[in-house]
């Protein structure tokens, strides 16, 4: 007998232990059970037979260990069970706690993302810059190749907004901060999702969640704001990579809120120092006098995703 | 409000995924409550099982419970104005219960300049100029202040926890933790007489040369005492992630936000011409840390 038709034997056999197993499995269609009686409901197994499969020959998830051969045969077994034959010898039943040590219970997971596609908009703000605050919104499209690994676009429209130091360093240093805005970005990013989990809110629900890395390449602009207005500014085009860590948490079938942080790098232009009538007067002298720095701006993003389509059906075994 | 947009975004945003699902679950709660019912709620509850008034998770670690909790730990700031404080401490915190927990940690930092500072000080003349506002570099640099100690006393609540799986192999054990109390810093400046020599900042001064006379003020910021030294209290929050290694270790990762008044660049903010205390406002010094924690004792227990 192998190993798996055993094992899966000595599942039934505790599944007997259980009332509330065979109520589970009646109401899903699967093989039955016979619950024993004064079970308790504490302990709850499904039978790894399909319609389509016999049991034993499922992926393999659960093993125990052979530490007792178990003789016998399933084909007859069910016979007997459907004949109203004992399955069980009479008597006490022996527990043998240490075998639960053995068996690893796997759940199928809450949410299958693969081949699905994520509509996400967002709100970020910048989290690294002392001197101008950018806020954005934007919009995320993402396709599950996996469910792990997905690819997708994403855009972005900023709004800005000046911090205390940059008032500060006018009012205390007598200095003008050179600071450029940022107008718009988008990108073409992968997002690999490696770590996934559940936790307990409260200790009453369950909640699961996941953690996703992204990488990808874009463009954005950025704008000087020149510290003389009499002069004007000029944009710049940015090829603009980034990283980024988020967590995600689903709400239900089609609905996750993500949070997370990236990292946008690129080389951006900023106003050169010296600007006068003689020096630096147009946009297109600043710009090619302009001072280069590599920018990181590393932003917290927050947003709400919808998922299509909105349901989705397990089509592996248990 | 320089970072506190930050904090309470790190803080409540998080906070906002468990409220949504606590408040579904009060609605839940509120229909049990409820009398007779008809119709589909009727139908509902005949689909409830005996699980539906189980315990979500049962044979559960105990990983704080009771427990004496120890970390050392490393902390910086985030989005410093002038200065980042990097520095080492060690968190002290016992467990009341799973959720409960009280706690302090103190933390010895070092200063360095932000790259704003940076940036300042070469443009800045390197003497004091007497017709002008402009500071020299010593002045600019003299009134920062640092921040050589610091710490919080506080409550914590640890509403969430859970499992997580990285790649498929590695099955760890977490949870999440919202902290408040009371934050204490030391701060710290060290503005030599021959910069900070305005003895009576924003006042006139009796005039050396002809007694009873008085000079009117000089209304230079730039030598005047930065007043941003000494002791501050205020208010501490903090939210953070323990990542447990094993039954006794944890990785602690924390977001923290000590709020007291200060006036980190110790010049002139209220734009009268001179520094005194009303230049000090109340502000966020948001850290980011991380720590191993150490439960004490070793063994956690299990619930039924």
């Amino acid at each position: 007998m192998r190993p798996n038709v055993r094992t899966t034997l000595v599942i039934a056999s505790l599944a007997c232990l259980c009332g509330s197993a065979s109520l589970a499995l009646a109401q899903k269609g699967g093989a039955k059970a016979a619950p024993a009686k004064g079970a308790e409901d504490e302990i709850e197994l499904e039978d790894t037979a399909t319609p389509d499969k016999p049991a034993g020959e499922g992926d393999g998830e659960i093993e125990l260990e052979e530490d007792k051969p178990v003789e016998g045969n399933l084909e007859l077994d069910q016979q007997g069970n459907d004949l109203g034959g004992p399955t069980m010898k009479a008597g006490p039943v022996t527990r043998t706690p240490i075998s639960w040590k053995d068996i690893l219970v796997v759940i199928r997971k809450p949410f299958l993302k693969v081949r699905r596609v994520e509509l996400s908009p967002f709100f970020a703000t910048t989290m690294n810059d002392n001197m101008v605050r950018h806020n954005t919104l934007g919009l995320q499209a993402n396709y599950y190749l996996t469910d792990v690994l997905a690819v997708g676009v994403e855009g972005q429209l900023y709004t800005h907004q000046f911090r205390e130091p940059f008032d500060l360093v006018g009012r205390q240093a007598r200095r003008l901060p050179t600071v450029n805005e940022y107008n718009w970005s988008g990108a073409l990013n992968f997002h690999y999702v490696p770590v996934y989990g559940k936790f307990a809110v409260l200790d009453k629900h369950l909640l699961t969640w996941e953690v996703f890395f992204t990488a990808g390449i874009g463009a954005a602009q950025s704008s000087v704001i020149p510290r003389d207005r009499t002069y004007p500014g000029f944009d710049n085009f940015l090829i603009q990579p980034n990283v980024g860590v988020s967590m995600r948490f689903f709400l239900s079938k089609f609905l996750t809120v993500t949070m997370g942080f990236r990292d946008y790098v690129f080389i951006d232009k900023f106003e050169p120092t010296d600007r006068s009538a003689a020096m630096n007067a147009t946009a297109d002298q600043a710009k090619s006098n302009a001072d280069s720095a590599f920018i990181n701006n590393v932003m917290f993003q927050l947003g709400v995703s919808i998922w299509l389509p909105m349901s989705f059906e397990y089509t592996t075994f248990r | 409000m320089r970072n506190l947009v930050q904090s309470m975004m790190l803080v409540g945003a998080v906070s906002a995924a468990g409220l949504l699902v606590h408040t579904g679950e009060a609605a839940a709660q509120e229909a049990d409550k409820a009398g007779p019912e008809t119709g589909p709620r009727q139908a509902e509850e005949r689909r409830r099982n005996d699980l539906h008034t189980q315990p979500a998770v049962r044979h559960r670690k105990l990983l704080v419970a009771k427990r004496f909790e120890a970390t050392p730990l490393f902390e910086s700031t985030v989005n410093a104005d002038f200065r980042h404080f990097v520095g080492v401490g060690l968190k002290l915190e016992y467990h009341l219960g799973d959720k409960l927990s009280v706690g302090a940690l103190g933390v010895y930092a070092g200063a360095i300049n932000t790259g704003l500072v940076d940036k300042i000080v070469p443009t800045l003349p390197d003497m004091a100029q007497v017709d002008s506002l402009e500071p020299s570099k010593g002045q600019f640099q003299a009134h920062l202040n640092k921040m050589p100690l610091h710490g919080a006393a506080y409550v914590s609540l640890t509403p969430w926890y859970g499992k997580l799986a990285a790649f498929d192999s590695a099955f760890v054990n977490f949870d999440f933790y919202f902290q408040a109390g009371v934050s204490f810093a030391q701060l710290q400046s060290d503005c030599p007489a021959s910069i900070c020599n305005d003895t009576a900042p924003g006042q006139p001064r009796p005039d050396p040369n002809n007694a009873g006379e008085t000079l009117p003020p000089d209304f230079n910021p730039n030598n005047d005492p930065p007043l941003n030294s000494g002791g501050r209290v205020g208010a501490y929050l903090g939210a953070g992630i323990h990542v447990f290694l094993n039954d006794f270790l944890a990785l602690d990762l924390t977001v923290r936000d000590y709020a007291f008044n200060d006036n980190p660049s110790g010049a002139d903010y209220d734009a009268n011409r001179f520094v005194n205390d009303d230049d000090s406002r109340f502000l966020n010094h948001l850290f980011m840390g991380v720590g191993l924690s150490v439960m004490l004792p070793m063994k956690a227990k299990r619930t039924r």
